[in-house]
């Protein structure tokens, strides 16, 4: 049986359900609407003071709605420094080279140690889960100064290297599983087929690996672009800095005050890149050919 | 997703990245401030830019970063021309080295001799000169007259003493259960240094250790007004929130008009009247515990041209600029922000706003500490400073926190 | 490849012996990563944690002076120790609720996948904004959390949260737990979507109920995804810093400093740059140790 047919025939397999819906079904569907309400709620009321007035969002004692609709806040961090556009540009460029970098080292690594009975492999994997074991404030200081000898300081694959750094680990880990969870019927199909390794890979492994690569581009993404403290260190001039910068900068105010109108619109500034690029993704992590019912 | 079509993504990207980050920059200077010096210092920055050549590009890094930047910097070789911060890291970076000797350029600026002692103090080490005076600010009192009325209080006439402010206080928290008479970040160090410190000093104290053998928290100042306080939050004229407010909400509660009486800084005038216009509100200098007694801390930002900057003679161009009339009137005077150099205090914007005016007198009757590891005695979160404050308010310890307070102050000046 | 066959079992043997340097050829590149970008400035924090260099430089060779130091750094096994109760309370809790939402979402109807969205969204939002959120919530004043509770009739009056220990700890596990709890069900999700439905069905015919064939079939076979995504949260609590730095700082009295945080004071504020490496050195190995130990009851589970 080749690769193609058995690849073919599979398909998310369904089972028959019955045809009254049981009460228990109302029950689950009731806990998810208390479930989205309780985990959305701070969202919401994040959202609402954002549209508030500065001094409204600051009462004390606090409203639910504002009393004024008003979006200054918004109008702050749009027009902050060098304009939210030019940080914008920034974190998605990095997270975009860091998004590069994750899958095309961690793909093949994960393979590796999914696939491969090699002496030593479990050491292999502890190395590479490792830098996520050690304080990454102390790492910076080395770091920063070593990139700074190569010229690697304010630009943004230098910082991106330093996100590839956090992010690997966990791509590895998420790559390895993914690879994992591949029955074995399908590998020995295609090594009688008389596939090279490479082949193998790429033309058998990566393709059901779908929902792994999206989950790795997905979080690769979202700790790029919310990751402050080596964007700081890492950038030197305001045109280079990333939207987190921005954000701590335009809500801070002398001796430590906090500006909480700027601060729920920057929240909601910093979901909505996020929630898209969550959104678009959505549709990988529900194909793919190893995805089936529950019930 | 081919290889190929891969490969050319990151070509793409990398080109784009090092152009963007290669711009023509050529001719401009690089300054970096502090998130909460921003606005001031940008509107000297953009007075600069408006009457000269060379461009100066601001960056803005967030005040509790600024040390580390600025220290890991100057280490790799990657530094502003010009830099911005809080003056009271001048001690610690004057000896470490990271700053350029102005000595002989600033003693030669005539408009130099005119700044405030303070400024001058900070920026001296071994007989050198390390800085300028940037964008003042300093600590004053602040009351809310629409609340002093309503108390039955004389709106135009602040509390001149620190008892005085009890009696106040006590007073305007008899209005309601959820107005207050008093405030204070119960967990800020950096607020109470500001505010706080001042009402001690005034009563005769002596605060921070520049040494091992140097003495600290001296006098009865300390324990006097720490006394007051604590007695005033068991009274309940304090909010209870301000004993976990580290810093966010320092003036927020005061905006919303809920509180009589607090210290606070000359930025707050502005942004009272930005934001709450119709409060009514007064401005004076932070008493001691007997009347006349008056103090300030006397803060800011200083400018300084870090070792390594590569365009020096133009910083310092700009640093003896700043000084000067124009810049000090028409970039920070006009946007109600204090000048450094306090001849200038009567100017014509000060004019319209008596309030600032105060702040402006405040400069010299203030004081600000010569020490090494500010942070680590004041700033920090587990700083003796913050100890001594929520052991003798809160817990009510009060002789035993100043003792510890003192002990640990002197071992931290000793390292 | 072809090889000449002389019994099934035998060919793929051989087949699988003369594979395995491939392997190192696909780890390669991750390890070469790895070792340049991260081993090399490990070593440089090593070389770092034996003198007592300064945040603003300078500093000389003292040997292991700074690991002595650390012995009898009372605050830095107190924070240890708060950091370790952090982790152990804050991981069953992210780990069990995290598998209960997975179950609950990983059906594909329109309502499980809209809370499978809402569950998810705190992950996007950043470590230091998510706090700083949490901290207006929970705010005695200026709180909407607060003005909740009373309105709910739950509190008589506004709770301030961040003045004793206890509250405080509280206060922040419930804002990581929301902040948090999507990324478990994530993967998780994925680790029941990945398990063979043939076996779920064949339980189904078999007349196995639904707990039944969670408890017996679910939690079984995707023990290795579970085992290691514990793994890699509670690392991540061990590391927690942000969440007190911007919530508790570190109070009331010191006593919600984590390690990290710890490490932060010593290094960045009271300029030890040395002795915080030394710290960082010392508590990198509790975690690999840690770590190792996890990882190995979690291979020899495999049964690959």
């Amino acid at each position: 049986m080749s690769v193609a047919t058995l690849v073919s025939t599979a398909r998310p397999l369904r089972v028959a359900r019955a045809r009254r819906i049981p009460p228990s079904a109302y029950i689950v569907a009731a806990i998810a609407v208390a479930v989205c309400a309780i985990m959305a709620a701070p969202i919401v009321l994040s959202f609402l003071a954002s549209i508030k007035t500065t001094a409204d969002a600051s009462a004390a004692p606090p409203r639910y709605l504002p009393e004024t609709v008003s979006f200054e806040s918004y109008v702050k961090v749009l027009n902050y420094q060098a304009g939210l556009a030019t940080y914008v540009f920034n974190s998605g460029l990095v997270a975009l080279i860091t998004i590069g970098a994750c899958l095309v080292v961690a793909a093949p690594a994960g393979y590796g140690l999914a696939r491969y009975f090699m002496r030593g492999k479990e050491i292999a994997f502890l190395i590479l889960l490792s830098p996520i074991m050690i304080p990454y404030q102390a790492i910076l200081t080395p770091l920063y100064l070593d990139f700074a000898k190569v010229g690697l300081v304010n630009n943004h694959l230098g910082l991106a290297i330093v996100h590839t750094i956090l992010q690997l680990p966990f791509s590895i880990f998420l790559m390895r599983s993914s690879f994992e969870a591949i029955p074995r019927e399908i590998e020995e199909a295609a090594i009688i087929d008389g596939c090279s390794a490479w082949t193998r890979m790429t033309k058998v492994f990566l393709p059901l690996a779908v929902p792994g690569l999206v989950t790795v581009a997905l979080f690769a993404f979202i700790n790029s672009w919310n990751e402050f403290l080596a964007a700081l260190i890492f950038m030197n001039r305001e045109t280079s800095f990333t939207v987190p910068i921005l954000l701590v900068a335009v809500r801070t105010g002398k001796l430590g005050a906090v500006d909480w109108g700027a601060l729920e619109a920057s929240v909601m500034i910093s979901i909505v890149p996020c929630l898209g690029v969550y959104l678009a993704l959505q549709r990988y992590y529900i194909s793919g050919l190893l995805s089936g019912a529950v019930k | 997703m081919s290889t190929a079509s891969l490969r050319a993504g990151f070509a793409a990207a990398l080109i784009a990245s090092t152009a963007f980050t290669t711009a023509a920059w050529a001719d401009s200077l690089t300054m970096w401030v502090r998130a909460s010096g921003t606005n001031a210092a940008s509107t000297l920055v953009n007075l600069w830019n408006s009457t000269h050549a060379d461009k100066i590009e601001l960056t803005t890094i967030p005040d509790n970063q600024m040390v580390t930047k600025l220290a890991t910097g100057v280490q790799a070789g990657e530094v502003p021309d010009l830099v911005s911060f809080d003056l009271i890291y001048m001690p610690d970076f004057m000896k470490a080295g990271f700053l350029t000797d102005l000595t002989a350029d600033l003693k030669a600026n005539k408009d130099y001799a005119g700044v405030a002692k303070a400024y001058v103090d900070i920026a001296t080490y071994q007989g050198k000169l390390y800085g300028a005076g940037f964008t003042p600010d300093v600590s004053i009192l602040v009351w809310n007259k629409d609340l002093f009325k309503k108390a039955g209080l004389d709106p135009e006439k602040p509390p001149k003493s620190v008892p005085e402010i009890h009696e106040d206080a006590k007073k305007i928290h008899a209005l309601g259960a959820d107005i207050y008479g008093f405030y204070f970040s119960g967990s800020c160090p950096g607020c109470n240094i500001f505010t706080t410190s001042p009402m001690m000093v005034a009563s005769g104290s002596k605060m921070l250790p520049a040494s091992g053998s140097d003495d600290a928290l001296t006098g009865d100042g300390v324990k006097d007004v720490l006394e007051q306080f604590k007695e005033m939050w068991d009274e309940g004229l304090v909010p209870k929130s301000a004993q976990a407010d580290n810093g966010s909400n320092f003036v927020a509660l005061f905006k919303s008009g809920k509180i009589g009486i607090q210290g606070a800084g000359g930025f707050l005038i502005s942004d009272l009247k930005h934001d709450v216009p119709d409060m009514n509100f007064g401005v004076t200098f932070l008493p001691g515990m007997k009347e006349g007694q008056v103090s300030a801390f006397v803060g800011g930002d200083v400018v300084a041209i870090p070792v390594g900057s590569k365009h020096v003679a133009l910083a310092k161009s700009f640093v003896a600029w700043e000084l000067s009339d124009e810049a000090q009137l028409e970039g920070l005077a006009k946007n109600n922000i204090l000048p450094s150099r306090p001849a200038l205090a009567d100017n014509k914007y000060f004019a319209a706003e008596p309030r600032v005016v105060t702040t402006a007198k405040a400069l010299a009757v203030g004081y600000v500490p010569w020490v090494y590891h500010f942070a680590d005695m004041v700033n920090s979160d587990s700083s003796p400073w913050i100890n001594m404050l929520q052991r003798a308010i809160f817990d009510g310890d009060v002789d035993g926190a100043i003792k510890e307070g003192r002990e640990k102050m002197k071992a931290i000046a000793a390292e | 490849m072809k090889t000449m066959p002389s019994s099934p079992t035998v060919r793929r043997r051989r087949a699988r012996r003369a594979r395995n340097w491939q392997g190192w050829l696909f780890v390669g590149p991750a390890l070469l990563f790895v070792g340049v970008f991260v081993l090399i400035p490990l070593g440089q924090l090593v070389a770092m944690s034996m003198t007592d260099r300064s945040l603003l430089g300078g500093g000389k060779f003292v040997g292991l002076e700074n690991y002595e130091k650390i012995w009898n750094d009372v605050g830095f096994w107190r924070a240890l120790a708060f950091t370790a109760e952090y982790t152990i309370v804050l991981t069953p809790i992210l780990m069990g609720l995290g598998y209960a939402f997975a179950l609950l979402t990983v059906d594909n109807t329109p309502l499980r996948r809209i809370t499978r969205t809402i569950v998810f969204l705190p992950v996007v939002i950043g470590l230091g904004s998510s706090s700083l959120l949490w901290f207006w919530l929970f705010d005695e004043r200026v709180g909407l959390l607060n003005k909740l509770l009373v309105d709910l009739g739950i509190l008589s009056e506004p709770m301030v949260w961040f003045i004793t220990a206890q509250r405080a700890f509280w206060a922040v596990v419930i804002s990581i737990t929301w902040k948090v709890v999507g990324f478990g069900m994530v993967l998780f999700i994925a680790g029941i979507q990945s398990i063979n439905p043939e076996i779920t069905e064949a339980a189904v015919v078999d007349g196995a109920g639904y707990w039944k064939r969670v408890w017996r079939i679910l939690l079984p076979l995707s023990r290795r995804i579970l085992l290691l995504t514990t793994l890699i949260s509670a690392i991540g609590s061990m590391l927690a810093f942000d969440q007190f730095y911007i919530m508790t700082s570190g109070g009331p009295r010191g006593q919600t400093f984590t390690a990290v945080y710890w490490i932060y004071q010593n290094s960045f504020v009271s300029f030890k740059l040395g002795y915080g490496a030394a710290l960082s050195i010392v508590l990198t190995l509790i975690i690999l140790a840690f770590s190792a130990t996890q990882i190995a009851l979690t291979a020899r589970s495999a049964g690959k």
